[in-house]
């Protein structure tokens, strides 16, 4: 017997939100999915989830397990058991729930439509296009995501930015992107690098780790920041990697002062100014000294040989 | 009420292809689906979509192939229609965007499958359902085609001769609507969920041929159920055919490459039918694993192979059965999987009720006859999904709306109101179940006369217990247990039909394999070439 508690709320109903619990018999082999079934079917058929394919294929059971994101569908119930103690399901993050396990993925869709989510294609041949596997191999890390929202309930940028566009959307902007047949890279990763696009990401990497298909959100979001740095695509964000970059080409650790003025520019001094001012009082004092660090020989290897490989991939 | 020229009931890859061509087709087109496109059941299509267009391939070749697969029950000209548009359609989904699965020079790669005389089946990795869905999705939202996701249809309204409507119920928050049209393209999937052990989605209820059925249109070749050999034993997720295609071999518990005794020539590279008896012969004469499997060996594969292309066996066995299919061989069982039969239809999508078309695994042409083989399937979505669109935008066009849902919508809120009132007895999961367990058990792989009687009783005997039913769930949102009452109803229907059918057809044929009848009888087949049931 384990204990299985649910996140419940209904808008029509009298009560708050609340967790309602029931100690089931756990076989091994069952999933989190087949729990929530014994729960609906013989227990309690007022309870709201979504699900369908039951193989994380239709990406319609994203949930909460345990306070991480993924599909109930695949998770195995017992070993989760087993390593926390408990079982906890709850509604995707980020996102307005609608009843129990149910929420809006409204606004999960709105941000896909909003990156052009379709191809649009360069000169057509008249067969097939001829695209060598090569080419075609980096779309691996987004391509098969299933749009259940795991990396959005899991992301760090959204929850502190509801406007921004979060992970699935720029996989699939990505997916796009590198595909060989598109004919509107440009134009896309200007749009991509306006706010709330490529440079809001935080990397906190949460996207890749909870989703269920093996998609690399952050890496699609990261390989377009690289793109676009070198199409020259004016963004702010891209100012700001490359202010970063130039203080620790020039003196191998980061240089505040620097990097604000690259950055920012003289407004932005004044704009960050009160926040240098707080950040001076809690005595973390920015280095002023423009002497290279010890060791800034390494740093620079270090650089070289990161730039050799870059073109080195950019010939392959 | 909404109203619009043409509605698309369901948004899955027929849906969406139905959806694009009629608005291409200048016809204001909305899809109406109970889940949301992308969550359909065309994602678990794995391994292909077949197309002649290698060098040396025809689509006489492809059409033969698809004949012989189907026991000779396919409708010809139909299977000419889907061949002979395979390779523009196959180039169509490229140019649209489909991540296809291409060699080191940019070619498409192709593989082969069972009961193909060529490898022709194209592929994006073992996803090929899901890349494909995509693509059509990702056309809806450009072409900006209206959408009412998470509205369950419940009703086809025929009025003065001819489809009027249809009433919808929205899962969000319960309200019953009538939608007003001309035509309607039925693309709402199987009904696997009648048989104990399928890789169909739980959500595969088949609503569509159900409604269709009660709305007058003929509904044929309902006993063909196609059994996938290589479900997953236990949860029954489908091992797509492909691992056997990339040189995948099965054993029984013996150790015995069993499929020499069935199918020397072939062995496991046999049409789907031939492999499921021969997986439930070992079963039942005490030479598979206890439970009823038997291995898939993949491990000669390597991991890198496996990995590359077959990423979706590899996630599977490993998720779901805690098998790593390069260190051990997978087990394997046979579950439903495939409907041939269906809504009837003639090679334009039209059913006998006008203005109600239908295409996709819901839809009867027939392409597949007793028998479907792999990687015809999505192909039959695209091509029939295209035709269905076109033509039933071409009806639309000119012809006036007829008024009168009034009646149905409230004859539907009558009936929702009754489940959910309801004091019954009986659960929904009780009856589904026993559904599952008789279907499964006496009109499943090996059918007799004796076992399809009970099952024809057993199955009425339900119809009349659902009347009792207690949903045991009152809310307006999300309200499952309602939908899943409904969905029951749908069930059971078929479920008559299916067991019905197999019952009068006295000969063995394709995926029909009556041990009473055990060869096949073309003298019966001539006189019911298109056996339909109204």
């Amino acid at each position: 017997m384990a204990r299985i508690q649910v996140y419940r709320y209904d808008p029509d109903g009298e009560g708050e939100a609340h967790y309602d619990a029931w100690d089931l018999d756990v076989k091994p082999g069952q999933t989190v999915l087949d729990l929530l079934h014994v729960i609906h079917y013989y227990h309690d058929p007022t309870l709201s989830f979504r699900r369908s394919c039951q193989a994380a294929l239709c990406g319609s059971c994203g949930m909460t397990l345990n306070g991480r994101s993924g599909l109930s569908c695949n998770t195995q119930a017992a070993p989760l058991i087993a390593r926390d103690g408990y079982l906890l399901v709850d509604p995707m993050k980020n996102l307005p729930v609608l009843k129990d396990l149910v929420v809006d993925m409204e606004p999960f869709w709105n941000a896909v439509y909003a990156i052009d989510p379709y191809l649009r294609p360069g000169a057509e041949p008249h067969g097939p296009y001829v695209v060598p596997k090569k080419q075609m191999d980096p779309l691996k890390i987004a391509q098969d995501c299933i749009m259940c929202g795991s990396c959005l309930s899991e992301c760090t940028s959204r929850e502190a930015n509801p406007e921004y566009l979060g992970p699935a959307a720029l996989a699939k902007a990505y997916r796009f992107v590198a595909d060989a047949r598109d004919g509107a890279e440009q134009e896309r990763l200007e749009r991509y690098s306006e706010p709330n696009g490529i440079w809001d990401c935080d990397t906190c990497l949460y996207c890749n780790e909870v989703c269920p298909m093996h998609v690399k959100p952050m890496d699609a979001i990261m390989r377009m920041r690289e793109k676009s740095i070198e199409l020259g695509i004016p963004s702010q964000g891209a100012t700001h990697a490359l202010a970063f970059y130039e203080t620790i080409v020039k003196g191998g650790k980061l240089n505040e002062f620097q990097t604000v003025n690259n950055s920012l520019g003289i407004g932005g001094m004044v704009s960050q100014s009160s926040i240098a001012a707080k950040v001076l009082l809690r005595g973390k004092r920015p280095s002023i000294r423009k002497k290279p660090i010890e060791g800034f020989e390494d740093v620079q290897k270090i650089m070289r040989a990161v730039e050799r490989k870059k073109r080195r991939e950019a010939r392959r | 009420m909404q109203k619009h020229e043409v509605l698309i009931v369901g948004g899955g890859l027929a849906g969406a292809m139905a959806a694009r061509s009629a608005h291409l087709a200048g016809a204001d087109v909305a899809i109406v689906s109970k889940l949301s496109p992308l969550r359909s059941h065309t994602v678990a299509a794995a391994g292909g979509i077949n197309a002649a267009l290698a060098e040396g391939d025809s689509w006489e070749g492809h059409a033969f192939d698809t004949i012989k697969g189907s026991d000779y029950l396919a409708d010809q000209d139909g299977v000419e229609v889907l061949c002979r548009a395979a390779p523009e359609v196959v180039v169509m989904m490229d140019h649209l965007g489909t991540p296809f699965s291409r060699d080191e020079a940019g070619h498409l790669f192709h593989r082969p499958f069972g009961g193909h005389g060529m490898p022709r089946a194209y592929f994006a990795g073992d996803r090929t359902g899901l890349s494909l869905l995509q693509t059509a999705w990702e056309q809806l939202v450009k072409e900006g085609i209206t959408l009412y996701d998470e509205w369950a249809v419940t009703r086809l309204i025929v009025e003065q001769g001819r489809f009027s409507g249809l009433v919808a119920y929205k899962v969000s928050d319960g309200t019953i609507e009538e939608f007003q049209a001309r035509a309607c393209v039925v693309c709402t999937g199987p009904a696997g969920q009648m048989y104990h052990k399928t890789t169909n989605a739980v959500t595969c209820t088949g609503d569509g041929i159900a409604m269709a059925y009660r709305a007058g249109c003929g509904i044929k070749d309902m006993e063909f159920v196609q059994f996938h050999p290589t479900s997953l034993h236990g949860p029954n997720v489908l091992i797509t055919e492909a691992a056997r295609g990339e040189g995948g071999i099965m054993r029984n518990a013996k150790g015995e490459r069993f499929m020499e005794r069935y199918s020397p020539k072939t062995l496991d590279m046999a049409p789907r039918d031939i492999v499921s008896r021969a997986i439930e012969t070992e079963a039942r004469e005490g030479r598979a694993y206890p439970g009823g499997y038997v291995d898939l060996d993949l491990t000669h594969l390597g991991e890198a192979k496996i990995r590359e292309r077959l990423p979706e066996v590899y996630q599977f066995s490993t998720e779901f059965a805690g098998v790593d299919p390069s260190k051990a061989p997978i087990p394997i069982e046979p579950a439903q999987h495939y409907m041939m039969g269906g809504i009837g239809t003639d090679n334009d999508a039209a059913t006998s009720v006008p203005g109600i078309y239908a295409a996709g695994e819901c839809a009867c042409v027939s392409l597949h006859g007793g028998n479907r083989l792999g990687g015809n399937a999505l192909l039959e979505c695209i091509v029939f999904g295209l035709r269905a669109g076109r033509t039933a935008s071409a009806f639309a066009k000119g012809k006036a709306p007829i008024a009168g849902g009034a009646e149905a919508v409230a004859a539907e809120e009558k009936r929702v109101d009754g489940l959910l009132k309801s004091e019954g007895r009986e659960t929904v999961e009780d009856l589904r179940q026993e559904l599952k367990r008789v279907m499964w058990e006496k009109v499943g792989i090996f059918r007799h006369e004796a076992d399809l009687e009970l099952a024809v009783g057993a199955v009425r005997d339900l119809q009349r217990r659902v009347a009792n039913v207690r949903v045991g769930s009152t809310g307006k949102r999300f309200n499952y247990a309602l939908l899943e009452a409904m969905e029951l109803r749908n069930l059971l229907d078929l479920a008559e039909v299916i067991a019905i059918g197999a019952l009068m057809r006295r000969e063995s044929r394709g995926a029909h394999a009556r041990t009473d009848y055990p060869t096949r009888d073309d003298a019966i087949t001539q006189w019911q070439p298109k056996e339909r049931t109204y």
